[in-house]
Protein backbone atom coordinates (compact mmCIF):
# COMPACT_ATOMS: atom_id res chain seq x y z
CA UNK A 1 0.00 0.00 0.00
CA UNK A 2 0.89 3.05 -0.48
CA UNK A 3 1.58 6.44 2.06
CA UNK A 4 -1.09 8.95 2.55
CA UNK A 5 -1.26 12.13 3.45
CA UNK A 6 -3.57 15.34 4.54
CA UNK A 7 -1.95 18.52 2.72
CA UNK A 8 -4.50 20.72 3.16
CA UNK A 9 -7.24 21.63 5.63
CA UNK A 10 -9.97 24.36 6.28
CA UNK A 11 -13.21 24.59 8.05
CA UNK A 12 -16.14 27.03 7.83
CA UNK A 13 -17.77 29.11 10.64
CA UNK A 14 -19.47 26.90 12.84
CA UNK A 15 -23.27 27.56 14.27
CA UNK A 16 -26.49 28.72 13.74
CA UNK A 17 -25.62 29.50 10.49
CA UNK A 18 -27.70 31.91 8.07
CA UNK A 19 -26.36 30.38 5.29
CA UNK A 20 -27.44 27.62 2.42
CA UNK A 21 -26.11 23.97 2.79
CA UNK A 22 -24.73 24.77 -0.40
CA UNK A 23 -23.01 28.34 0.88
CA UNK A 24 -21.46 25.86 3.46
CA UNK A 25 -19.71 23.75 0.69
CA UNK A 26 -18.30 27.30 -0.44
CA UNK A 27 -16.97 28.39 2.26
CA UNK A 28 -15.43 24.96 3.73
CA UNK A 29 -14.31 24.43 0.21
CA UNK A 30 -13.20 28.59 0.07
CA UNK A 31 -11.27 27.82 2.79
CA UNK A 32 -9.07 24.40 2.01
CA UNK A 33 -7.89 25.36 -1.27
CA UNK A 34 -6.69 28.65 -0.05
CA UNK A 35 -4.52 26.63 2.07
CA UNK A 36 -3.00 24.76 -0.41
CA UNK A 37 -2.70 27.62 -3.27
CA UNK A 38 -0.58 25.04 -5.61
CA UNK A 39 -3.97 23.47 -5.90
CA UNK A 40 -7.18 24.79 -7.99
CA UNK A 41 -10.03 22.63 -7.96
CA UNK A 42 -9.37 21.23 -11.67
CA UNK A 43 -6.75 19.20 -9.76
CA UNK A 44 -8.86 17.47 -7.66
CA UNK A 45 -9.30 14.05 -8.77
CA UNK A 46 -11.89 12.75 -6.32
CA UNK A 47 -14.06 14.33 -4.00
CA UNK A 48 -16.22 12.55 -0.79
CA UNK A 49 -18.90 14.30 0.51
CA UNK A 50 -20.12 13.04 4.08
CA UNK A 51 -23.29 14.40 4.89
CA UNK A 52 -25.61 12.62 6.49
CA UNK A 53 -29.76 14.59 6.56
CA UNK A 54 -29.33 16.82 3.54
CA UNK A 55 -32.70 14.84 1.93
CA UNK A 56 -34.29 16.17 5.11
CA UNK A 57 -32.90 19.82 5.29
CA UNK A 58 -32.04 21.00 2.23
CA UNK A 59 -34.22 18.32 0.10
CA UNK A 60 -31.14 17.53 -1.88
CA UNK A 61 -29.77 14.12 -2.41
CA UNK A 62 -27.17 13.66 -5.26
CA UNK A 63 -24.82 15.72 -3.12
CA UNK A 64 -21.17 14.66 -4.19
CA UNK A 65 -21.98 15.66 -7.75
CA UNK A 66 -23.91 19.04 -6.42
CA UNK A 67 -20.74 20.01 -4.51
CA UNK A 68 -18.37 18.89 -6.89
CA UNK A 69 -20.02 21.14 -9.65
CA UNK A 70 -20.07 24.13 -6.73
CA UNK A 71 -16.69 23.99 -6.11
CA UNK A 72 -15.50 23.34 -9.28
CA UNK A 73 -14.09 19.84 -9.19
CA UNK A 74 -14.44 16.98 -11.92
CA UNK A 75 -14.16 14.09 -9.97
CA UNK A 76 -12.09 11.55 -12.62
CA UNK A 77 -10.93 8.88 -10.35
CA UNK A 78 -13.62 8.72 -6.82
CA UNK A 79 -16.89 10.45 -6.45
CA UNK A 80 -18.82 9.02 -3.43
CA UNK A 81 -20.94 10.93 -0.71
CA UNK A 82 -21.00 8.90 2.84
CA UNK A 83 -23.90 8.86 4.96
CA UNK A 84 -22.74 7.11 8.44
CA UNK A 85 -24.41 9.17 11.25
CA UNK A 86 -22.31 11.17 13.50
CA UNK A 87 -18.75 9.58 11.92
CA UNK A 88 -19.83 9.93 8.32
CA UNK A 89 -17.20 12.55 7.96
CA UNK A 90 -14.66 10.30 9.03
CA UNK A 91 -15.56 7.33 7.37
CA UNK A 92 -15.54 9.48 4.05
CA UNK A 93 -12.15 9.49 4.78
CA UNK A 94 -10.97 6.62 5.25
CA UNK A 95 -12.34 6.03 1.43
CA UNK A 96 -10.50 8.78 0.53
CA UNK A 97 -7.36 6.99 1.70
CA UNK A 98 -8.04 3.34 0.99
CA UNK A 99 -8.65 4.80 -2.42
CA UNK A 100 -4.91 6.69 -2.38
CA UNK A 101 -3.69 3.68 -0.49
CA UNK A 102 -4.81 1.27 -3.35
CA UNK A 103 -3.49 3.74 -6.35
CA UNK A 104 -6.72 4.63 -7.56
CA UNK A 105 -6.34 7.94 -7.30
CA UNK A 106 -3.64 10.69 -5.95
CA UNK A 107 -5.48 13.62 -4.87
CA UNK A 108 -9.19 13.98 -2.98
CA UNK A 109 -11.04 16.45 -1.09
CA UNK A 110 -13.08 14.93 1.59
CA UNK A 111 -15.76 17.47 2.78
CA UNK A 112 -18.32 16.93 5.27
CA UNK A 113 -21.17 19.27 5.54
CA UNK A 114 -24.93 19.85 7.40
CA UNK A 115 -27.21 22.43 7.58
CA UNK A 116 -29.29 21.22 10.13
CA UNK A 117 -31.12 24.28 12.03
CA UNK A 118 -33.69 23.89 9.31
CA UNK A 119 -35.91 25.00 8.95
CA UNK A 120 -36.67 25.12 12.36
CA UNK A 121 -35.36 23.76 15.83
CA UNK A 122 -38.18 21.54 16.47
CA UNK A 123 -37.61 19.85 13.07
CA UNK A 124 -34.03 19.24 13.80
CA UNK A 125 -34.41 17.16 16.70
CA UNK A 126 -36.88 15.19 15.10
CA UNK A 127 -34.35 15.02 12.20
CA UNK A 128 -32.25 13.96 15.27
CA UNK A 129 -34.43 10.72 15.18
CA UNK A 130 -33.24 9.62 11.67
CA UNK A 131 -30.07 8.10 13.73
CA UNK A 132 -31.69 5.97 15.53
CA UNK A 133 -33.92 2.87 14.57
CA UNK A 134 -37.36 3.88 13.68
CA UNK A 135 -39.46 0.64 14.41
CA UNK A 136 -37.76 0.03 17.66
CA UNK A 137 -36.61 3.36 18.89
CA UNK A 138 -37.33 6.40 16.77
CA UNK A 139 -41.02 5.87 17.17
CA UNK A 140 -40.74 6.33 20.91
CA UNK A 141 -39.46 9.50 20.02
CA UNK A 142 -35.98 8.39 21.09
CA UNK A 143 -32.92 10.48 20.06
CA UNK A 144 -28.98 10.63 20.83
CA UNK A 145 -29.44 12.12 25.24
CA UNK A 146 -31.18 9.44 26.32
CA UNK A 147 -28.97 6.92 24.87
CA UNK A 148 -25.86 8.66 26.52
CA UNK A 149 -27.36 9.21 29.57
CA UNK A 150 -27.94 5.26 30.40
CA UNK A 151 -24.29 5.18 29.37
CA UNK A 152 -23.42 8.03 32.19
CA UNK A 153 -25.83 6.63 34.79
CA UNK A 154 -24.12 3.41 34.32
CA UNK A 155 -20.67 5.07 34.47
CA UNK A 156 -21.53 6.39 37.54
CA UNK A 157 -22.99 3.81 39.30
CA UNK A 158 -20.12 1.59 38.76
CA UNK A 159 -17.50 3.36 39.26
CA UNK A 160 -18.64 6.59 41.05
CA UNK A 161 -17.52 8.87 38.46
CA UNK A 162 -19.79 13.10 39.97
CA UNK A 163 -21.67 14.83 38.36
CA UNK A 164 -18.75 17.51 38.54
CA UNK A 165 -16.10 15.22 36.32
CA UNK A 166 -18.87 15.22 33.67
CA UNK A 167 -18.96 18.82 34.22
CA UNK A 168 -15.59 19.13 34.16
CA UNK A 169 -15.41 18.02 30.31
CA UNK A 170 -17.86 20.28 29.69
CA UNK A 171 -15.78 23.15 31.03
CA UNK A 172 -12.99 22.16 29.25
CA UNK A 173 -13.84 22.17 25.67
CA UNK A 174 -15.94 25.08 26.56
CA UNK A 175 -12.43 26.86 27.42
CA UNK A 176 -10.67 25.50 24.40
CA UNK A 177 -13.56 26.53 22.52
CA UNK A 178 -13.16 30.41 23.46
CA UNK A 179 -9.58 30.13 21.30
CA UNK A 180 -11.09 28.59 18.32
CA UNK A 181 -13.44 31.72 16.31
CA UNK A 182 -15.02 28.55 14.34
CA UNK A 183 -16.22 27.43 17.25
CA UNK A 184 -20.20 27.19 17.68
CA UNK A 185 -19.95 28.71 21.40
CA UNK A 186 -17.01 30.87 22.22
CA UNK A 187 -17.76 32.23 25.57
CA UNK A 188 -16.45 29.69 28.12
CA UNK A 189 -17.93 27.97 30.81
CA UNK A 190 -17.23 27.41 34.54
CA UNK A 191 -18.20 24.59 36.72
CA UNK A 192 -21.08 26.22 38.41
CA UNK A 193 -22.55 27.22 34.95
CA UNK A 194 -22.32 23.59 34.03
CA UNK A 195 -23.86 22.71 37.08
CA UNK A 196 -26.26 24.53 37.29
CA UNK A 197 -27.61 24.56 33.59
CA UNK A 198 -30.71 22.60 32.93
CA UNK A 199 -31.33 18.92 32.71
CA UNK A 200 -31.39 17.28 29.45
CA UNK A 201 -31.55 13.54 29.83
CA UNK A 202 -31.13 12.41 33.69
CA UNK A 203 -27.68 12.99 34.58
CA UNK A 204 -27.14 14.88 31.38
CA UNK A 205 -27.32 18.80 31.58
CA UNK A 206 -27.18 21.43 28.37
CA UNK A 207 -23.57 21.81 28.84
CA UNK A 208 -22.78 18.19 29.10
CA UNK A 209 -24.40 18.30 25.11
CA UNK A 210 -23.58 19.17 21.66
CA UNK A 211 -25.92 21.15 20.13
CA UNK A 212 -27.53 21.49 16.87
CA UNK A 213 -25.04 23.42 14.54
CA UNK A 214 -24.59 24.09 10.67
CA UNK A 215 -21.13 23.70 9.69
CA UNK A 216 -18.59 22.49 6.78
CA UNK A 217 -14.75 21.19 7.16
CA UNK A 218 -12.86 20.48 3.59
CA UNK A 219 -9.53 18.36 3.52
CA UNK A 220 -7.46 17.24 1.08
CA UNK A 221 -5.71 13.72 1.03
CA UNK A 222 -3.10 12.80 -1.14
CA UNK A 223 -0.44 10.33 -2.32
CA UNK A 224 3.16 10.23 -1.17
CA UNK A 225 4.65 11.64 -4.37
CA UNK A 226 1.84 14.07 -4.69
CA UNK A 227 2.16 15.25 -1.05
CA UNK A 228 6.01 15.86 -1.17
CA UNK A 229 5.06 18.12 -4.43
CA UNK A 230 2.58 20.14 -2.63
CA UNK A 231 4.08 20.85 0.77
CA UNK A 232 7.30 20.13 3.02
CA UNK A 233 4.64 19.98 5.82
CA UNK A 234 2.15 17.10 5.17
CA UNK A 235 0.20 14.83 8.21
CA UNK A 236 0.79 11.26 7.28
CA UNK A 237 -2.45 8.64 7.94
CA UNK A 238 -0.39 6.33 10.05
CA UNK A 239 -3.07 4.27 10.99
CA UNK A 240 -7.38 3.34 11.04
CA UNK A 241 -9.53 0.99 12.37
CA UNK A 242 -13.34 0.94 12.53
CA UNK A 243 -15.83 -1.40 14.35
CA UNK A 244 -19.34 -1.93 15.28
CA UNK A 245 -20.99 -3.81 18.35
CA UNK A 246 -24.02 -3.21 16.90
CA UNK A 247 -27.03 -0.67 16.30
CA UNK A 248 -30.21 -0.61 18.53
CA UNK A 249 -29.20 -0.23 22.18
CA UNK A 250 -30.62 -3.42 22.53
CA UNK A 251 -27.62 -4.87 21.09
CA UNK A 252 -24.95 -3.43 22.62
CA UNK A 253 -23.19 -4.19 26.16
CA UNK A 254 -25.69 -5.12 28.47
CA UNK A 255 -23.79 -2.47 30.47
CA UNK A 256 -23.63 0.75 28.54
CA UNK A 257 -20.51 2.48 30.08
CA UNK A 258 -18.55 -0.53 28.17
CA UNK A 259 -18.14 0.29 24.62
CA UNK A 260 -15.82 -2.63 23.27
CA UNK A 261 -16.38 -1.25 19.15
CA UNK A 262 -14.27 1.70 20.19
CA UNK A 263 -11.32 -0.28 21.52
CA UNK A 264 -11.34 -3.08 18.85
CA UNK A 265 -10.87 0.20 16.40
CA UNK A 266 -8.49 2.31 18.30
CA UNK A 267 -6.06 -1.30 18.57
CA UNK A 268 -6.57 -2.00 15.02
CA UNK A 269 -5.22 1.69 14.29
CA UNK A 270 -2.43 1.64 17.03
CA UNK A 271 -1.35 -1.40 15.59
CA UNK A 272 -1.29 -0.33 12.06
CA UNK A 273 0.42 2.87 13.30
CA UNK A 274 2.73 1.19 15.39
CA UNK A 275 2.27 3.73 18.05
CA UNK A 276 0.93 3.37 21.56
CA UNK A 277 -1.75 5.48 23.74
CA UNK A 278 0.83 7.07 25.61
CA UNK A 279 2.56 7.90 22.11
CA UNK A 280 -0.76 10.20 21.32
CA UNK A 281 0.29 14.15 21.84
CA UNK A 282 -3.73 15.51 20.43
CA UNK A 283 -7.01 14.06 20.38
CA UNK A 284 -10.13 14.85 18.98
CA UNK A 285 -12.21 12.39 20.68
CA UNK A 286 -16.23 12.28 19.83
CA UNK A 287 -17.42 14.07 22.84
CA UNK A 288 -21.63 14.55 21.85
CA UNK A 289 -21.67 14.25 25.48
CA UNK A 290 -19.75 14.44 28.45
CA UNK A 291 -19.56 10.78 29.23
CA UNK A 292 -18.58 9.81 26.12
CA UNK A 293 -15.00 11.67 26.07
CA UNK A 294 -14.63 10.22 29.96
CA UNK A 295 -15.49 6.92 28.49
CA UNK A 296 -13.37 7.36 25.22
CA UNK A 297 -9.93 8.24 27.36
CA UNK A 298 -11.01 4.43 29.15
CA UNK A 299 -11.47 2.35 25.84
CA UNK A 300 -8.34 4.66 23.97
CA UNK A 301 -6.15 3.60 26.38
CA UNK A 302 -5.38 6.94 27.91
CA UNK A 303 -6.33 5.21 31.45
CA UNK A 304 -7.72 2.14 32.93
CA UNK A 305 -11.80 1.58 32.56
CA UNK A 306 -13.36 3.29 35.35
CA UNK A 307 -10.62 5.98 35.96
CA UNK A 308 -11.70 8.88 33.34
CA UNK A 309 -13.64 10.96 35.66
CA UNK A 310 -10.17 11.43 38.08
CA UNK A 311 -8.19 11.74 34.78
CA UNK A 312 -10.24 14.86 33.53
CA UNK A 313 -10.04 16.28 36.91
CA UNK A 314 -6.65 15.63 37.32
CA UNK A 315 -6.17 17.92 34.07
CA UNK A 316 -4.36 15.11 32.52
CA UNK A 317 -6.53 15.66 29.28
CA UNK A 318 -6.29 19.04 29.13
CA UNK A 319 -3.02 21.11 28.49
CA UNK A 320 0.33 20.08 30.54
CA UNK A 321 -1.32 16.48 31.01
CA UNK A 322 -0.90 13.54 29.17
CA UNK A 323 -2.57 14.38 26.16
CA UNK A 324 -4.57 17.73 25.13
CA UNK A 325 -8.03 16.19 23.71
CA UNK A 326 -10.36 18.60 21.72
CA UNK A 327 -8.03 21.39 21.62
CA UNK A 328 -10.00 22.83 19.39
CA UNK A 329 -13.25 22.50 21.34
CA UNK A 330 -14.73 19.57 20.80
CA UNK A 331 -18.51 18.65 19.35
CA UNK A 332 -19.66 20.21 22.78
CA UNK A 333 -17.93 24.13 22.35
CA UNK A 334 -17.77 23.55 17.92
CA UNK A 335 -20.84 21.94 17.69
CA UNK A 336 -21.34 18.97 16.06
CA UNK A 337 -22.79 19.63 12.16
CA UNK A 338 -22.49 15.41 11.86
CA UNK A 339 -21.25 14.90 8.40
CA UNK A 340 -18.47 17.60 9.20
CA UNK A 341 -17.52 16.88 12.78
CA UNK A 342 -15.06 14.19 11.47
CA UNK A 343 -13.36 16.53 9.06
CA UNK A 344 -13.01 19.22 11.17
CA UNK A 345 -11.35 16.72 13.89
CA UNK A 346 -8.73 15.53 10.98
CA UNK A 347 -8.19 19.45 10.09
CA UNK A 348 -7.33 20.40 14.03
CA UNK A 349 -5.01 17.36 14.26
CA UNK A 350 -3.36 18.61 10.33
CA UNK A 351 -2.95 22.20 12.02
CA UNK A 352 -1.63 20.71 15.26
CA UNK A 353 0.81 18.45 13.89
CA UNK A 354 2.07 21.41 11.39
CA UNK A 355 2.35 23.82 14.70
CA UNK A 356 -0.29 25.83 12.90
CA UNK A 357 -3.06 25.58 15.55
CA UNK A 358 -2.09 29.57 16.88
CA UNK A 359 -3.49 29.63 20.15
CA UNK A 360 -4.38 26.61 20.69
CA UNK A 361 -1.20 24.60 19.62
CA UNK A 362 -0.15 21.89 21.67
CA UNK A 363 3.81 21.88 22.43
CA UNK A 364 5.75 19.25 19.81
CA UNK A 365 2.37 17.28 18.95
CA UNK A 366 3.81 14.46 16.88
CA UNK A 367 1.53 11.95 17.04
CA UNK A 368 -2.57 13.04 16.82
CA UNK A 369 -5.78 10.56 17.05
CA UNK A 370 -8.78 11.24 15.89
CA UNK A 371 -12.68 9.21 17.05
CA UNK A 372 -15.79 9.39 15.91
CA UNK A 373 -18.37 7.98 16.09
CA UNK A 374 -22.00 7.15 15.30
CA UNK A 375 -23.96 6.11 18.40
CA UNK A 376 -22.34 4.15 21.60
CA UNK A 377 -22.28 0.79 19.54
CA UNK A 378 -20.02 2.39 16.46
CA UNK A 379 -16.69 3.63 16.33
CA UNK A 380 -13.88 5.02 14.22
CA UNK A 381 -10.33 6.01 14.60
CA UNK A 382 -7.55 7.71 12.81
CA UNK A 383 -3.80 8.02 13.56
CA UNK A 384 -2.00 10.93 12.21
CA UNK A 385 1.95 11.32 12.38
CA UNK A 386 3.99 14.36 11.55
CA UNK A 387 6.60 11.47 10.56
CA UNK A 388 5.35 8.97 8.39
CA UNK A 389 6.91 6.00 10.11
CA UNK B 1 -51.39 16.83 5.24
CA UNK B 2 -48.76 15.48 2.93
CA UNK B 3 -45.99 17.32 4.69
CA UNK B 4 -46.80 15.03 7.79
CA UNK B 5 -46.94 12.35 6.14
CA UNK B 6 -43.45 12.93 5.05
CA UNK B 7 -42.41 13.29 8.40
CA UNK B 8 -44.74 9.74 9.82
CA UNK B 9 -42.64 8.97 13.25
CA UNK B 10 -44.67 5.58 13.55
CA UNK B 11 -43.79 2.48 11.38
CA UNK B 12 -46.33 0.94 9.03
CA UNK B 13 -47.89 -1.71 10.85
CA UNK B 14 -50.51 -3.46 8.72
CA UNK B 15 -49.80 -6.90 6.80
CA UNK B 16 -49.09 -5.36 3.30
CA UNK B 17 -46.17 -2.83 5.10
CA UNK B 18 -44.53 -5.43 6.65
CA UNK B 19 -43.49 -9.18 7.64
CA UNK B 20 -43.71 -8.41 11.22
CA UNK B 21 -47.31 -7.38 10.89
CA UNK B 22 -48.40 -10.69 13.50
CA UNK B 23 -45.89 -8.45 15.72
CA UNK B 24 -48.66 -5.86 16.05
CA UNK B 25 -51.70 -7.84 15.54
CA UNK B 26 -51.10 -9.67 18.68
CA UNK B 27 -49.66 -6.11 20.53
CA UNK B 28 -53.44 -4.67 19.73
CA UNK B 29 -54.61 -7.76 21.53
CA UNK B 30 -52.42 -7.09 24.52
CA UNK B 31 -49.84 -9.37 23.69
CA UNK B 32 -45.81 -9.20 23.80
CA UNK B 33 -44.85 -11.68 20.99
CA UNK B 34 -41.81 -12.20 18.91
CA UNK B 35 -39.72 -14.10 16.60
CA UNK B 36 -37.85 -17.63 17.10
CA UNK B 37 -36.22 -18.44 14.03
CA UNK B 38 -37.11 -22.30 13.04
CA UNK B 39 -33.29 -22.99 12.15
CA UNK B 40 -31.09 -22.77 14.44
CA UNK B 41 -34.30 -21.47 17.17
CA UNK B 42 -32.69 -18.34 18.19
CA UNK B 43 -34.87 -16.23 20.19
CA UNK B 44 -34.57 -12.49 19.19
CA UNK B 45 -35.37 -9.39 19.77
CA UNK B 46 -36.49 -7.30 18.35
CA UNK B 47 -38.61 -9.59 15.91
CA UNK B 48 -36.87 -10.23 13.00
CA UNK B 49 -37.14 -12.20 9.58
CA UNK B 50 -33.97 -13.02 8.43
CA UNK B 51 -31.84 -15.11 11.04
CA UNK B 52 -28.43 -12.88 11.69
CA UNK B 53 -26.78 -16.26 12.64
CA UNK B 54 -28.05 -18.69 10.18
CA UNK B 55 -29.51 -16.85 7.50
CA UNK B 56 -32.74 -18.70 7.80
CA UNK B 57 -35.90 -16.86 6.41
CA UNK B 58 -38.59 -19.47 8.12
CA UNK B 59 -39.07 -18.27 11.76
CA UNK B 60 -42.02 -19.03 14.62
CA UNK B 61 -43.97 -16.06 16.29
CA UNK B 62 -44.05 -17.22 20.55
CA UNK B 63 -45.45 -14.97 22.90
CA UNK B 64 -43.27 -13.56 25.94
CA UNK B 65 -44.19 -12.97 29.35
CA UNK B 66 -45.70 -9.25 29.78
CA UNK B 67 -43.62 -8.87 33.06
CA UNK B 68 -40.27 -7.53 33.52
CA UNK B 69 -38.19 -5.57 35.12
CA UNK B 70 -36.14 -2.65 34.70
CA UNK B 71 -32.74 -2.93 33.36
CA UNK B 72 -31.80 1.06 33.15
CA UNK B 73 -33.52 4.44 32.26
CA UNK B 74 -33.29 8.01 31.84
CA UNK B 75 -35.87 10.77 32.17
CA UNK B 76 -35.70 12.94 29.12
CA UNK B 77 -36.64 16.96 30.40
CA UNK B 78 -36.18 18.60 26.97
CA UNK B 79 -35.19 18.35 23.64
CA UNK B 80 -38.01 15.40 22.78
CA UNK B 81 -38.68 15.73 18.80
CA UNK B 82 -41.39 17.50 18.19
CA UNK B 83 -44.69 15.09 18.92
CA UNK B 84 -43.15 13.83 22.08
CA UNK B 85 -43.47 15.43 25.55
CA UNK B 86 -41.25 15.54 28.52
CA UNK B 87 -40.30 14.40 30.60
CA UNK B 88 -40.62 10.69 29.06
CA UNK B 89 -38.92 7.83 30.89
CA UNK B 90 -37.05 5.36 28.52
CA UNK B 91 -36.03 2.25 29.78
CA UNK B 92 -34.47 -0.80 29.07
CA UNK B 93 -36.82 -3.70 30.53
CA UNK B 94 -35.89 -7.14 30.94
CA UNK B 95 -38.26 -9.78 29.77
CA UNK B 96 -37.39 -13.98 29.44
CA UNK B 97 -33.52 -12.78 29.43
CA UNK B 98 -34.35 -10.35 26.43
CA UNK B 99 -33.63 -6.50 26.84
CA UNK B 100 -36.46 -4.32 24.99
CA UNK B 101 -36.35 -0.94 24.45
CA UNK B 102 -39.02 1.44 25.02
CA UNK B 103 -40.91 3.82 27.30
CA UNK B 104 -42.23 3.79 30.78
CA UNK B 105 -45.87 5.45 30.79
CA UNK B 106 -48.44 6.91 33.92
CA UNK B 107 -44.99 6.57 36.22
CA UNK B 108 -44.01 9.44 38.33
CA UNK B 109 -40.58 10.38 37.13
CA UNK B 110 -38.98 10.34 40.84
CA UNK B 111 -39.90 6.50 41.55
CA UNK B 112 -38.58 4.75 38.63
CA UNK B 113 -35.84 2.18 39.72
CA UNK B 114 -33.87 0.23 38.25
CA UNK B 115 -35.35 -3.19 39.49
CA UNK B 116 -38.50 -1.97 39.08
CA UNK B 117 -40.79 -4.76 37.95
CA UNK B 118 -43.02 -3.43 34.80
CA UNK B 119 -45.56 -4.64 32.48
CA UNK B 120 -46.72 -4.35 29.41
CA UNK B 121 -49.07 -1.50 28.16
CA UNK B 122 -49.34 -1.01 24.61
CA UNK B 123 -49.91 2.62 23.41
CA UNK B 124 -52.11 3.38 20.60
CA UNK B 125 -50.27 6.12 18.62
CA UNK B 126 -51.57 8.03 15.22
CA UNK B 127 -53.52 6.21 12.65
CA UNK B 128 -51.43 5.06 9.36
CA UNK B 129 -52.15 7.25 6.06
CA UNK B 130 -54.93 4.39 5.17
CA UNK B 131 -56.70 4.58 8.52
CA UNK B 132 -55.48 1.69 10.52
CA UNK B 133 -54.96 1.57 14.09
CA UNK B 134 -51.06 1.75 15.46
CA UNK B 135 -49.60 0.83 18.65
CA UNK B 136 -46.20 0.38 20.24
CA UNK B 137 -44.85 -1.98 22.88
CA UNK B 138 -44.95 0.52 26.00
CA UNK B 139 -44.81 -0.63 29.75
CA UNK B 140 -46.19 0.88 32.58
CA UNK B 141 -45.18 -0.08 36.14
CA UNK B 142 -46.55 -3.27 37.48
C1 LIG C 1 -29.32 19.78 24.25
C2 LIG C 1 -30.44 20.23 23.33
C3 LIG C 1 -31.65 19.32 23.51
C4 LIG C 1 -30.81 21.68 23.66
O1 LIG C 1 -31.75 22.10 22.72
P1 LIG C 1 -32.87 23.19 23.10
O2 LIG C 1 -33.37 22.91 24.47
O3 LIG C 1 -33.85 23.18 21.97
O4 LIG C 1 -32.03 24.53 23.12
P2 LIG C 1 -32.27 25.81 22.21
O5 LIG C 1 -31.84 25.50 20.82
O6 LIG C 1 -33.66 26.28 22.44
O7 LIG C 1 -31.23 26.85 22.79
C5 LIG C 1 -31.48 27.58 23.98
C6 LIG C 1 -30.18 28.22 24.42
O8 LIG C 1 -29.27 27.19 24.85
C7 LIG C 1 -28.07 27.25 24.07
N1 LIG C 1 -27.68 25.88 23.80
C8 LIG C 1 -28.32 24.98 23.01
N2 LIG C 1 -27.67 23.81 23.04
C9 LIG C 1 -26.59 23.97 23.83
C10 LIG C 1 -25.57 23.10 24.23
N3 LIG C 1 -25.52 21.84 23.81
N4 LIG C 1 -24.62 23.57 25.06
C11 LIG C 1 -24.68 24.84 25.51
N5 LIG C 1 -25.65 25.72 25.17
C12 LIG C 1 -26.59 25.28 24.33
C13 LIG C 1 -28.45 28.00 22.82
O9 LIG C 1 -27.33 28.63 22.27
C14 LIG C 1 -29.46 28.99 23.33
O10 LIG C 1 -28.75 30.04 23.97
P3 LIG C 1 -29.26 31.55 23.91
O11 LIG C 1 -30.57 31.53 24.65
O12 LIG C 1 -28.19 32.30 24.59
O13 LIG C 1 -29.42 31.85 22.46
C15 LIG C 1 -29.98 20.15 21.83
O14 LIG C 1 -28.88 20.98 21.67
C16 LIG C 1 -29.64 18.74 21.42
O15 LIG C 1 -30.50 17.97 21.05
N6 LIG C 1 -28.33 18.37 21.47
C17 LIG C 1 -27.89 17.04 21.14
C18 LIG C 1 -27.56 16.93 19.69
C19 LIG C 1 -27.32 15.51 19.32
O16 LIG C 1 -28.01 14.61 19.74
N7 LIG C 1 -26.31 15.26 18.49
C20 LIG C 1 -25.97 13.94 18.08
C21 LIG C 1 -25.04 13.40 19.09
S1 LIG C 1 -24.55 11.73 18.81
ZN1 LIG D 1 -31.21 -18.97 12.77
Amino acid sequence: MRKVALVGAGVSKFGVRKASYRDLIWEAGKACFDAVPAVKPKDVEGLVVGSVMPERTAFQSHISSMAAEALGIRPSALSARTEHMCASGTVGIRYAYAFIAAGLADLVMVLGVEKLNQPSGDEAILNMGTGVDREWEASFGLTAPPCFALAAQRHIAEYGTTEEQLAMVGVKNHTHASKNPNAHFQRGATLEQVLGSRMISSPLRLFMCSPITDGAAAVLVASEERARALTDTPVWIRGTGQALDGFQLTSLHENYAHWPALSRAAQAAYGMAGVRPQDVDVAEVHDCFAIAELIAYEELGFCEKGEAGAFVAAGRSDYGGDVVVNSRGGLMGCGHPLGATGVAQAAEVFAQLRGEAGARQVDDAAIGLTHNNSGMGEHVVMIYGRESR
Amino acid sequence: MSYFRATDPFPLESAEHTKLHEFYARLAAGRLATTRCAACKRLAWPPRAFCGECASDRFDWVDLSGEGTIHAFTIQEVGLPSGFAGPRVFAIVKIDGLRVFSILVDAEPAKVAIGQAVRLSPLRVADDPSGNARWLPAFRPA
